[in-house]
Order: C-alpha cells, then sequence, then structure tokens
C-alpha cells in the first residue's frame, strides 16, 4: 500500500504529516511526502532553472528542499520514521530530475526507511494528479483549503483515495465516524476504518441512513454485515440510524473530535462534475479531518 | 459496455476544465470571424485582430504552452488569410529575434563563467556592512548590469549574494522578513529599472528599435538610446531605493557579521582564471561592437557574434546553451513580432489607434495626454501582465501609429514596458525573486504601485524637459 502525503509549508503542515504518517503506519503503508512548489510562469522558466542550478553552486538548496528537510525531521522527531545516518548517502541534498517539473530528493547523510521525497512545481491538482498516476498512490493526505474548487478538484480528478486533514489537533482524543452508505468502496472503507480504529484502539461510530422510514432489504442486509464484520475484528464500535438527509445527517453526527470515513459516490463523473456529490458537500462542510475512499 | 469509461470521462472533464481557456478563445474567434467588419477597417485587419485577441488570451492563461501559442499565430495569419506563408515567414524572422536569441543564449555563457562570486566581492566592497548602502549597492549594481546584458543574467548573479546575506543574519523567521524582501526586490527592480538604460539591455528595446526602421519612422544607434534613457535611470536607482526601504524597514540596520562571513566565504574562491578573463574580454568586445558595429550589422548580429565566440572558444558547451536557452520564448517573439508587423500592414494598428484616442478623449480632452496615457500607462500595466516584450511587440505598432514623434512615442512605450513591478509574471527576474519561496506575492504590489507611478512621473518629466534638449 502507497500513500501521498502532500505539504506547503512549516507553518501548515504539522497536523497533516501526524496525521498522515499515523494512517500510513496504521495501514503499514509505505510513504512519499510531495512538496508543491508554486507554478513558474514559461516566461520564467528557463530562467529560474538557471538560478536553481547557481545557488546550489553556493550551498544553497533550491525552494522546497527545506521544507522537505523540515518534515523528515519532524517524522524523525516524532518516532514515525527511524533516521540511519550513512556515509553512502550523498554529501549535500541531491535532486534526480525524474520527469518534467518532479524531483525526488536525498537528503545528505540521512536515510529514513520506507520514505521518498518528493518535490514538484506547478499548478497543485496537475501535480498530484499527475504524482498519483506516476506512484500509483491508495490515498493522498492533505491539508483543508478554504477553496470550495479545491476538495471538488481533488475528488473528481485525482484518483485514489482522499484524506483531508481538516482542523486536526493531535491533543484531541479523535473517533471515527464511518459512513454505511450503497457506495461501491464500502468495503474498503471497512478495510480501513478497522485498520485505524484497532491500531489506535478508537472507537468507531457506525452511522447508516434511509430517506424513508423503512431501510430497504438491501440496505438492512449491508449493515447487518458490516456489523459482523466488525464484531469478529473485535472493534469498539457504536451504530446510529438515521431517517433524513444523509449528508444533514453526517454533518450533525460529527463533531470537531471526529474523524469522517465514507466511500467515494458512484455516480458518473459527469453528474459528479455538475451536481456535485454528498463526500463532496460533507467534505466542504465538515469541520473535522475526512477521508473519502475510491 | 459503455463506449467510455468513466476514467475517459473524468480524463476529458479535466482537460476542458483545465483548456476552458483555450475552448473560450476558439469559440471568440469563430464568432468575431462571422461578424461583420468594422468600418474604417479592412478585413484581413479584422482577421489580424482575432488573432491578436486569441494570443493575447492564450498568452494570459497558459492554457497551452508558449510555443504553441507562438505556432497557432502563424498557422492562423496564413490559414485566415492575412499573408502568404513566405510572407509570414519572412516576417517571423527579424534582427530583433536575432536579438532575442543571442541576448539569451549569451545569458547562459556569461552565467556559467562562474563570476557570481567575483561579483559579490566587488559588490560588497563598494557597500560596506551598513544596510541602507547594501539595498543601495544592489539596486545599482543590477541597474547598471542590467542595463548591457539583460536583467535576467543579472539577477540570476545576483541573487546568491542576497541569499547569503540573509542566510549569514541568522533571524528566526527568514520567509517575507523585511530584510529578505527588501534585498530581493533591490536586485529585481534594479534589474527592471536598469534595462532601459542601452537597446541591450532587454529584447523589447531591440523590439522598437526594429518596427522604427522596418516602418520607416526613424534609425536609433545604440548611443543616441543611451543619451535618452540613460539619465532616467541613474535618477531613477536612489529614488526606488527610497522608496523600497521606507516600504520595507528593516530592523537590521547594519550587517557586519553577514558581510564579513560573506566576504570570507567568497575570498576563498580562485582569482579570475583565464577561461574567465577571456568570457569578460568577449563581453566588452560585444559591447563595443554594440556601440559601434550595430548601425551596420544589427544588434541581434552583434548578440550572435558573442554567442558565437563563446562557443567556438569553448567558454560554454553548446548543450548547456542548448538546455537552459527557453526557444518557447524566441518562438513566441518572434511569432509577436510578425503578429505586430502584419498588424501595421493590414492598417489593424491604425484603426485600433484611431479607437484608442477617439474614446481616451472622452476622458482627456488634449490628444497629447491621450497618447501619453495609451503609450505609457497602458503600456505599463499591460506589461504587468503579460510579458513586456509580448506586450511591445503588439502594442508598439498601435502606438507608432498614434500621431507625434515617432521617436519619442517608441522609447516612452519601450520604457513603460520595463515599468514590471506589480506582479509575480511581469518580468522574469520578479519570477526568479519569487521563487526562492522568501517572498509574498502582495508585497509586489505593496512597493510596486509606489515604483510604478514614480517611473511615470519620471518618464513624463524627461520626456518633456530633457528629451528637447537632446533632438
Amino acid at each position: 500500500m502507497k500513500i501521498l502525503i502532500a505539504i506547503s509549508s512549516k507553518e501548515y503542515s504539522g497536523s497533516t504529516l501526524g496525521l498522515g504518517m499515523k494512517v500510513a503506519s496504521a495501514l503499514k503503508a509505505s510513504t512519499t511526502i510531495v512538496d508543491v512548489g508554486e507554478k513558474i510562469n514559461e516566461f520564467g522558466s528557463k530562467d529560474v532553472n538557471i538560478v536553481n542550478q547557481l545557488i546550489e553552486t553556493w550551498d544553497f538548496n533550491r525552494p522546497g528542499v527545506e521544507v522537505l528537510e523540515w518534515a523528515h525531521d519532524f517524522l524523525a522527531k516524532n518516532n514515525f520514521i527511524e533516521i540511519k545516518e550513512d556515509q553512502s548517502q550523498p554529501l549535500k541534498n541531491k535532486l534526480i530530475e525524474s520527469e518534467t517539473d518532479r524531483s525526488e530528493v536525498f537528503l545528505k547523510g540521512k536515510i529514513g526507511n520506507n520514505l521518498s521525497l518528493i518535490l514538484r512545481n506547478g499548478d497543485i491538482i496537475g501535480e498530484l494528479r499527475s504524482e498519483v498516476e506516476f506512484g500509483g498512490y491508495d490515498i493522498t493526505i492533505i491539508g483543508g483549503s478554504k477553496k470550495r474548487s479545491m476538495s471538488h478538484d481533488l475528488i473528481q480528478y485525482i484518483n485514489s483515495s482522499i484524506f483531508i486533514v481538516k482542523n486536526y489537533n493531535p491533543k484531541n482524543q479523535y473517533k471515527l465516524l464511518l459512513v454505511v452508505d450503497e457506495s461501491p468502496n464500502i468495503k474498503k472503507v471497512l478495510k480501513y476504518g478497522v485498520r485505524i480504529a484497532k491500531e489506535f484502539s478508537i472507537k468507531l461510530t457506525l452511522i447508516s441512513n434511509e430517506d424513508s422510514k423503512q431501510f430497504s432489504k438491501k440496505y438492512e442486509n449491508l449493515i447487518r454485515y458490516v456489523n459482523k464484520l466488525l464484531r469478529r475484528c473485535k472493534v469498539n464500535y457504536n451504530s446510529l440510524k438515521r431517517n433524513g438527509n444523509l449528508e444533514e445527517e453526517i454533518i450533525s453526527a460529527a463533531s470537531d473530535k471526529h474523524i469522517i470515513m465514507m466511500g467515494a459516490s458512484g455516480s458518473s463523473p459527469i453528474t459528479k462534475f455538475f451536481k456535485g456529490s454528498t463526500p463532496l458537500n460533507v467534505m466542504n462542510r465538515c469541520e473535522c479531518p475526512i477521508l473519502i475512499v475510491k | 459496455m459503455p463506449i467510455l469509461s468513466e476514467r475517459s470521462i473524468s480524463n476529458f472533464l479535466y482537460w476542458v476544465t483545465r483548456k476552458k481557456w483555450l475552448i473560450l478563445s476558439f469559440l471568440l474567434s469563430l464568432t468575431l470571424f462571422y461578424l461583420p467588419t468594422p468600418e474604417g477597417l479592412s478585413s484581413e485587419g479584422h482577421r489580424i485582430i482575432i488573432i491578436v485577441l486569441v494570443a493575447l488570451i492564450l498568452i494570459m492563461s497558459e492554457s497551452i504552452p508558449l510555443p504553441a501559442v507562438a505556432i497557432l499565430i502563424l498557422i492562423m495569419e496564413v490559414v485566415l488569410g492575412v499573408d502568404t506563408a513566405d510572407g509570414v515567414a519572412s516576417s517571423f524572422m527579424s534582427d530583433a529575434v536575432f536579438f532575442i536569441m543571442g541576448s539569451l543564449m549569451l545569458a547562459v555563457s556569461i552565467v556559467y563563467q562562474g563570476l557570481d562570486k567575483r561579483l559579490a566581492l566587488i559588490v560588497l566592497n563598494f557597500t560596506g556592512n551598513k544596510t541602507w548602502r547594501i539595498v543601495l549597492g544592489f539596486m545599482f549594481f543590477s541597474a547598471i548590469l542590467s542595463s548591457f546584458i539583460g536583467e535576467h543574467t543579472v539577477a540570476a548573479m545576483m541573487l546568491p549574494v542576497a541569499l547569503s546575506l540573509i542566510k549569514n543574519v541568522g533571524m528566526n523567521k527568514i520567509r517575507s522578513s523585511n530584510l529578505s524582501t527588501i534585498l530581493l526586490f533591490s536586485i529585481a527592480y534594479g534589474a527592471a529599472i536598469g534595462s532601459v538604460g542601452t537597446p541591450s539591455g532587454g529584447g523589447r528595446n531591440a523590439i522598437m528599435i526594429g518596427y522604427l526602421s522596418e516602418f520607416g519612422l526613424g534609425k536609433l544607434s545604440y548611443l543616441t538610446w543611451m543619451k535618452f534613457a540613460y539619465p532616467l535611470l541613474l535618477i531613477e536607482v536612489p529614488i526606488a531605493t527610497f522608496i523600497l526601504w521606507f516600504t520595507f524597514k528593516p530592523s537590521q540596520k547594519i550587517m557586519d557579521s553577514a558581510v564579513r562571513k560573506l566576504k570570507v566565504q567568497v575570498a576563498k574562491s580562485d582569482d579570475l582564471n583565464g577561461q574567465q578573463k577571456l568570457a569578460i574580454g568577449v563581453f566588452v568586445f560585444v559591447f563595443f561592437s554594440w556601440i559601434f558595429l550595430s548601425p551596420y550589422i544589427g544588434l541581434g548580429i552583434v548578440a550572435l557574434i558573442g554567442v558565437f565566440l563563446y562557443l567556438s572558444f569553448g567558454l560554454i558547451d553548446w548543450s548547456e546553451i542548448n538546455r537552459n536557452t527557453n526557444w518557447g520564448v524566441i518562438l513566441l517573439f518572434g511569432a509577436a513580432i510578425s503578429l505586430g508587423i502584419q498588424m501595421k500592414e493590414t492598417g489593424a494598428a491604425f484603426w485600433l489607434a484611431e479607437k484608442a484616442l477617439l474614446y481616451i478623449g472622452v476622458v482627456f480632452q488634449n490628444e497629447n495626454i491621450g497618447r501619453w496615457f495609451i503609450t505609457v500607462v497602458m503600456t505599463g500595466i499591460l506589461t504587468n501582465i503579460l510579458s513586456s516584450a509580448a506586450t511591445l511587440a503588439v502594442l508598439g505598432p498601435i502606438v507608432l501609429d498614434m500621431g507625434g514623434n515617432p521617436l519619442v512615442t517608441g522609447i516612452s512605450a519601450s520604457i513603460a514596458s520595463a515599468f514590471s513591478y506589480l506582479t509575480i509574471v511581469a518580468s522574469p527576474t520578479c519570477m526568479i525573486i519569487h521563487s526562492t519561496g522568501l517572498i509574498r506575492s502582495r508585497d509586489y504590489l505593496k512597493a510596486g504601485w509606489k515604483l510604478f507611478i514614480m517611473s511615470v512621473v519620471l518618464l513624463m518629466l524627461i520626456s518633456n524637459y530633457y528629451w528637447p534638449l537632446i533632438q
């Protein structure tokens, strides 16, 4: 399993990194951290390239490398990775360009287990999309953004599950709120939910909802299956059964100390493009971290 | 089985969202094409204006790569019947394009000589350790050097000096601190101010000289240009330093230990070697050739002679030039100049100039003020959105068709196209300093608007009171 964590700056990326690495260790995933720098206008792209080459001769890091260096040290300090001082590693930070605007970063004298560092430049959605294509990641983890179009584009165009780390405070004790709906990805949601709940011994709340008073037979069967699975996995959980609008019910059930997990909508891309979807609306409205599983 | 998989639909939707401006420009060009040609405008002129609009939308939105915009311009000129393929080809290549190509290659050749550490020592010996003197020194050296060798070359060589000083000061928070902001801006703005000084300071100067000569409006030699523009540069440098200082007043008034550390660092580098001396010699030769030979063989050919010498003496490998020269920009400027020439030849430039003066006349009763406003203010604003050379390539023929003294109008427009202070995309130097990640986007506007107004006022004073004395 492979996880991609997107960071931007030292000031805002600590919580994304912390929670992202917890999830990665629960899912026993190899991790890649990517810093996507601002897009460089084509008129100046070659000039910026020359400057980057020149500042390396002065022993300066290229922009973005310092953020990755900080992320690496942050993970080591918080015991997410083990750093071995390795003489065979380069004597100064080294960048290997694997395609246009994408470089793999090797930090001087250090090697972290199961961790890659990537530097990219350009439009955030385009670059994350390319990186996910390039590395075949299962989950992309990124901090919350105030731009509504950002969450739309992430869900619509990134071909991996999306975990938005919104308002995460590591001091809080979080609970999982797992949405049981008829998403085609419900089994994957369960798999991730069980692993995370067991790894961190946190409580899981199931929420199911039917618009009409009566739950359909098919839906009842699904809920039964989920309950059975959770019991078999010995996960500590409770269930909420609601009759109303799914989006409203999730928002009212989720406090800021929840992590919402739900499957991506099964509607066609065109419907999602024009009308949006319940996961997208929940992502925009909730005040807590949310994982949309694809 | 559905005809299209979800993945294909999703990819298509992604393409549509990323290419919306391309689609819009296509629809706009179709609509305009079928609208009747406005009175007073030839049908070729009508079509060339459509191409200009499409090109502007595509350059600003960056929805397709710049070389693709250049190729599209050339294709449209032929397909829409503005000119024959041979006619378009001959308007595409000119001495101005040779100059842009040569100066970009010269820039790579100069940067690769490793002269930046020498330059650091010279600058620091001149400035001492007081912060205000360092800011003035950065601004002054960037301006003087960029008046001869192109602003991006200067910014590339000066940037490591500024970064070293910033690092050596040992601040906790380097990003967007007043000190890092003022030092980096002094390089970018200094280089922009300096680039007006001589014809070789920027591609746009060569474009304007090319237009004046091509349209039979006058010949401008290297030294004549300097007589017009250099005093402006010398006056602007201290005023711009003053503005920057009071906009981003740094708390560190003295940078004693940072300067000392940097001097120690650069002193370790060896003395000038034979290759570096030869590289400087070649550039001095190019400089004198620009002054004395360019009236006969053109600025572009002189720049290409310089590149030839660098390559022949083995001072740089072709692979480095090839890898680091922005060929896409050269193509685009070539296409933009072709567009400018076609605008003139089809009468579109004259029609647009007439309309612009008519509409601006509603605001300014005096035609001279209206012309001045379009030439300087509009060019200055557009240069901050587009690229300066592209702006001048498109606006040049229009402002030259507005009447008045074409030399004054041409040089004014060319100088105004260097007022690239307001945005990151305004010039390569603005992009270079922004790429360090130490400057916030909003800081460009914070200082830029003051510099913009100062530059417009100074240009107005100089063109009204000084230029008449030397004509």
